[in-house]
């Protein structure tokens, strides 16, 4: 495929050297076994602050205590404590008032309220480090192990000419095809691929129909089975038994402008029946098992792509031409068309080719020349 | 021989340049030292001025001068704190704009001595084939 080219593959070693990664993690260890200090001193403080408060508060309960005075270094002398309920309290910056016992507490109070914030910011602070030091380890650990780097452009499937609404309706078609693609198939790549190549052929022979090209009959048969099948699908989805009757007689049926006419009509009511159309994909199965007795000329041509697994691919082009048309019919036809292989160079020039049609025209005429 | 002068006369050059770095550098941390001693005293000064607005008027504020406490006005007290802050908020600033001067001086050197350094690689490289 296409898209694994474009991946770029960097071993991240070369990137971040593991020895530079483990540098800088240390350093980050550092800084919080530093922050662990500060958080442990500040707990210290709330803790003294605590104490003191205890404290402070039993101080006036007594009208005298009987202490040990402290003289100078060495030396206590017993003494008594009086005025219990007056504290000179330190505000800071040598600034003393004579408060109260309760006063006294409630600035200490505030003093721990102090304390707790930084605390808080402490943690927070130090979250951020061991995030970064974990990070930094994983990278040195990746990088000794010799992770590799696989980077992709995103390709935007879809021009920017289209309609938005369309862009919106196609999203989740895309999405929810290839939740398809991995349930059902095991090699997904190679699904895609043929899916890819059948729904572009099955788009080129749309193109076909709208010139009414006589002489491309292998186009105008293929276009038929699918659209077959389309229209039955949606007749058992829209339980619109008229369609489908009106499917099954344009099956025999060779005329090309007729059906044109059919596929415009069935195009129009599918738009809103998208959703709907892609949530019920394993009825949709069921359905595609019921088309198959029906008389369809040219089905062989389609079965031979893929012997095994038709049924599968066979709804999924289903799904895809139906939108795909959609898309034809709301968004703009170019209309020089004539040959398959002009078909092939207008696609490439038409609004709705998308670049990942572009990027592989080889592999769209290698599948039909596989099919036939 | 006169590329290995010219040698010579750069790396005496890229010398002096690194010195002047090392320098700078240490004027930096010098400057974020006195910096944080800044944001702490702001600190302080703030929590005793809150505490003093919380006061009532006719409270006993002391000043710890020296040995002794002084007994001061509430009002002279709370102008003195408020005083302080907008002094250390203005020494913060300019603390701020030399530590900014500095950075794009120790930037400009270290631009400077990588070029040094490429042209003395670049000299060693044209002296090794000759």
């Amino acid at each position: 495929m296409a898209q694994r080219e474009k991946g770029t593959v960097t071993s991240l070693a070369s990137l971040v050297s593991a020895e530079e990664a483990q540098k800088a993690a240390k350093r980050v260890e550092g800084s919080i076994a530093e922050h662990q200090k500060e958080l442990d001193r500040i707990r210290h403080f709330i803790s003294d602050n605590n104490n003191l408060i205890n404290h402070i508060q039993k101080l006036p309960d007594e009208l005298h205590h009987d202490i040990m005075v402290p003289f100078g270094k060495a030396a206590f002398f017993p003494g008594r404590l009086i005025h219990t309920n007056e504290f000179t309290v330190l505000l800071g910056e040598g600034y003393y008032v004579q408060r109260t016992s309760k006063q006294t507490v409630g600035i200490l109070q505030r003093r721990g309220e102090v304390l707790d914030s930084q605390v808080e910011s402490l943690k927070a602070m130090m979250l951020d480090l061991k995030a970064e030091a974990s990070f930094f380890g994983s990278t040195a650990a990746e990088a000794a192990e010799g992770l590799v780097e696989i980077r992709e452009e995103y390709v935007e499937e879809h021009p920017t000419e289209r309609m938005s609404n369309e862009a919106d309706s196609e999203k989740p078609d895309t999405s929810s095809s290839s939740k398809v693609h991995n349930v059902e198939v095991a090699s997904e790549d190679e699904e895609y691929a043929r899916i890819m190549s059948r729904f572009n052929e099955l788009e080129k022979e749309e193109l076909e129909t709208e010139h009414v090209d006589e002489d491309t009959d292998f186009g105008c048969s293929i276009n038929k089975h699918s659209f077959e099948q389309l229209k039955i699908s949606e007749g058992h989805l829209l339980g619109n038994s008229s369609l489908k009757q009106n499917s099954e007689s344009l099956g025999q049926s060779q005329q090309n402008s007729a059906e044109r006419s059919t596929v415009e009509i069935l195009n129009v009511q599918q738009v809103p029946e998208d959703n709907y159309l892609r949530r019920e994909s394993s009825p949709q199965k069921g359905t595609s098992n019921s088309t198959k007795p029906l008389p369809q000329p040219v089905k062989e041509k389609a079965q031979a792509a893929n012997a095994s697994k038709s049924e599968i691919s066979d709804v999924k082009a289903t799904i895809e031409t139906g939108f795909d048309s959609t898309k034809a019919f709301t968004g703009s036809i170019v209309e020089h068309a004539h040959g398959l292989l002009a078909n092939a160079a207008s696609e490439t020039t038409s609004s709705q080719s998308t670049g990942l049609r572009t990027s592989k025209p080889v592999s769209r005429f290698k599948m039909q020349r596989g099919s036939r | 021989m006169s590329s290995a002068a010219a040698l010579r006369e750069l790396q005496r050059d890229l010398e002096n340049k690194a010195n002047d770095l090392s320098k700078l550098q240490k004027d930096i941390a010098k400057n974020h030292q006195v910096r944080k001693k800044y944001t702490i005293q702001l600190g302080e000064n703030e929590l005793v001025l809150k505490e003093l607005d919380l006061l009532n008027e006719d409270a006993n504020v002391f000043k710890l001068i020296g040995p002794v406490l002084v007994k001061q006005d509430m009002a002279e007290a709370n102008a003195n704190v408020r005083k302080r802050i907008e002094y250390i908020s203005a020494e913060l600033k300019r603390l701020d704009r030399t530590v900014q001067d500095l950075e794009e001086k120790q930037n400009s050197k270290k631009e400077s001595i990588y070029k040094l350094q490429q042209k003395i690689q670049g000299l060693q490289a044209g002296k090794a084939p000759a």
